[in-house]
């Protein structure tokens, strides 16, 4: 027996370890960045602290009644304290809880009545996020992985999906909302400063689940104008094209678009400006050329089962100037 | 049973293990006193012979009976699998109004003539028996691995080869090749130096197009036009066992560096001939042919084939207009069913064929057996 309670305590110190790393920055609940996700950290804290509170009361009536004098233990068995304690204080907490709950809830509902709300789609795919801005003039910007929010203007992101059921989670600016097959989902928050933080599905949606995250980067407005004007405009003209050439002519263009070249896929990730964005692979490499040679020649070990087609004919120099290319996609 | 056979039973029953352990041992030291002479020249006795052709013919009948026939058109299978039984079979089996050369005839069991013995099979025990081979025979199992579809030309070919006279089985095993056999005109001083004139067993003519003339088969590929590099890849594919096919195989693996870099020279510059550009009718397949091939089809995540064998595309990936419809349709069934993933091109196209279905399949081979090579050329350019 003495192992297996040894290997349990392992178990449980790493998960707590775990549970704990993840407390700090860029993917926590405890970091409210925005009105959203504090009144949400609020009720936990609500709900934390009266749940240890109503535990530490229920410790001490065992213990009464258990080894209290007598007389107290005489008077927790009668019917008065049994009703007022057993049934009308549950009803009344949680029934107080369930309609602050709603409230909570409803908090990103008011700021839908907010005008002018940024508006992006995000789209859940297995296993990436295929991210839509939707311009004032009606036309959109589609890029993937990477979600880019200006400060103090209310965000709405309609949420969909292309296969399974995804589950879109920033915890540190909005509670998760689900992303399901033939509806359209809403979330509204608003980011009070600039920062990066990260974001995940949080609905078992397949082998690579765990694999598909997203970084969130909040700009001030100004910047965010700036960056959009970026992101609408074409690809810029290769300064390689020998990288160039490798992606047209491999076929890379069938399922990816690189606006301003042939490659007009749609099934894939657009790549127009993949350069630029935080990470590779939904937020599984870091973005760099050899994070792209990794992501190339070794995409289905390092995402099982993902959708790309393995692409294994590449010689070293093809791979490095294709990597070069879709790095210098900025 | 009568009381004293009983009982005589009853007495021998525990010597039975004795029995067996007995006859094991007979057997062992028979077969180790080598006094079973497997000689071929000595044939079998009638008995053996008697019991060896009863043990193979069942065995063939029961184990084919799962084999269920394709819908394949065989007559267009047949100068395939005339061509292959030229190259692969015709050393041992003979070919037609020919004397089998006397070292094969020597074999233990001889190698039966397939005029005669082939019509006295099914269509279904005769795919079994090229698919898998017959033991102690010589009979070898079909060499490219998971390849039934090839097989079912060898089928073809076996069931019209009785009523084939030498002239059109000449005619079908010669394909393409232009040399006549004319043993008349044949000088004695070559025939001296370089032996009987005959069908070169490995000869690309057989089957493939030549600058003259189309495949013999539109089950079998056409290569001029295909890019140097893309040929190349293929014959070294074929060469070390990582694509399977039992005609190419077999050829490709006697081919050096040398040979098949000048094959994929000489097919690469083969001029195409015109060829035809849509005839057909806009029917609503041909309209779903364009449709994927041009665009794909996002909702099953299939990429347009162009994007990869259009124009100004790799040279090592292959053209496809004006490729047979059969072929195309034959190759995608291959590779929909996993076969040809072990090569890294292989498993690009296994992952995007498996996402067809077979009416799509079917609408891109004949979207892309109607176009001429030069025309989609010029409708990619018209685009760009």
């Amino acid at each position: 027996m003495r192992p297996a309670i040894n290997s349990f305590h392992k178990t449980f110190c790493v998960m707590a370890l775990l549970s704990i790393t993840s407390c700090d920055g860029q993917q926590s609940v405890f970091t409210d960045l925005g009105p959203v996700s504090s009144q949400i950290t609020l009720l936990m804290w609500i709900m934390f602290i009266g749940a240890a509170l109503i535990t530490v009361f229920i410790c001490v009536l065992m213990a009464v009644s258990i080894a209290g004098p007598a007389g107290w233990r005489q008077k927790l068995t009668t019917e008065k304290n049994i009703i007022w304690g057993g049934i009308v204080f549950p009803v009344v907490t949680l029934t107080a809880l369930l309609i602050y709950g709603f409230m909570v809830f409803k908090a990103g509902g008011t700021l839908a009545q907010a005008e002018n709300p940024v508006r992006i789609s995000v789209v859940g795919e297995q296993w990436w996020w295929r991210v839509i801005y939707r311009h004032g003039d009606g036309r959109i910007t589609e890029s993937a992985n990477e979600l880019r929010i200006p400060t103090g203007r209310p965000i709405e992101i309609e949420l969909s999906t292309a296969d399974v059921i995804h589950s879109f989670w920033i915890p540190a600016y909005a509670g998760k909302v689900d992303m399901i097959p033939g509806r359209t989902n809403l979330l509204h928050f608003i980011a009070d400063k600039p920062g990066i933080v990260t974001g995940q599905c949080a609905e078992y949606c397949g082998g690579a689940h765990a694999l598909m995250s997203f970084y969130t980067v909040a700009m001030t407005p100004s910047d965010y104008d700036a960056w959009l004007a970026k992101e609408r405009a074409n690809a810029k003209p290769a300064l390689d094209s020998q990288g160039e050439q490798v992606f047209l002519s491999s076929g890379c263009g069938g399922c990816h678009t690189v606006r301003g070249t042939q490659a007009n896929g749609k099934i894939g990730p657009d790549l127009t400006h993949a350069g630029s964005r935080q990470s590779l692979g939904a937020g599984i490499l870091p973005n760099t050329t050899e994070g792209f040679a990794k992501w190339i020649s070794q995409h289905k070990t390092l995402k099982p089962d993902n959708l790309m087609p393995p692409f294994d004919i590449f010689s070293e120099s093809e791979l490095q100037s294709l990597s070069a290319y879709l790095n210098s996609l900025e | 049973m009568s009381k004293p056979v009983k009982r005589l039973l009853r007495k021998l029953l525990p010597w039975t293990p004795a029995l067996l352990a007995g006859g094991i041992v007979l057997v062992l030291a028979i077969a180790y006193s080598g006094i079973f002479n497997i000689a071929a020249s000595a044939g079998h006795p009638a008995w053996l012979e008697w019991l060896l052709m009863l043990g193979k013919e069942r065995s063939v009948i029961v184990n084919s009976k799962p084999v269920d026939v394709p819908e394949l058109d065989f007559a267009e299978l047949v100068p395939l699998g005339a061509a292959h039984f030229q190259g692969g079979c015709a050393t041992c089996h003979r070919m037609p109004g020919q004397l089998l050369n006397p070292v094969y005839d020597q074999m233990l069991p001889p190698p039966p003539d397939l005029t005669i013995h082939a019509p006295m099979w099914t269509r279904e025990q005769l795919f079994w028996m090229v698919r898998n081979g017959i033991q102690f025979t010589g009979m070898p199992s079909w060499s490219g691995h998971d390849r039934d579809d090839e097989v079912w030309a060898v089928v073809a070919f076996l069931e019209v080869l009785p009523s084939m006279k030498k002239e059109d089985y000449l005619k079908y095993a010669n394909g393409n090749v232009n040399d006549e056999i004319n043993t008349k005109n044949y000088p004695a001083s070559r025939l001296a130096s370089e032996g009987r004139p005959r069908i070169n067993p490995n000869a690309c003519d057989r089957c493939h197009d030549t600058g003259d003339s189309p495949p013999t088969s539109p089950y079998v590929p056409r290569l001029g036009g295909q890019d140097n590099a893309y040929l190349k890849r293929t014959l070294h594919e074929y060469h070390s066992n990582l694509r399977q096919s039992g005609f190419m195989e077999p050829i490709a693996v006697e081919l050096d560096d040398e040979h098949i870099n000048s094959l994929a020279n000489y097919y690469a510059s083969l001029t195409v001939p015109a060829g035809k550009t849509a005839q057909r009718p806009p029917s609503t397949g041909f309209e779903l042919g364009r449709q994927l091939v041009e665009h794909g089809d996002l909702s099953r995540k299939i990429p347009a084939c162009l994007s990869c064998h259009g124009a100004n595309k790799r040279s090592d990936y292959p053209r496809l207009a004006g490729q047979s419809e059969q072929y195309i349709r034959q190759q995608l069934q291959v590779l929909q069913r996993g076969v040809r993933a072990k090569t890294p091109h292989g498993a690009i196209m296994t992952a995007i064929a498996q996402r067809l279905t077979e009416q799509q399949a079917e609408a891109a081979a004949a979207f892309f057996a109607n176009q001429s090579p030069a025309g989609l050329k010029a409708e990619e350019g018209l685009r760009q």
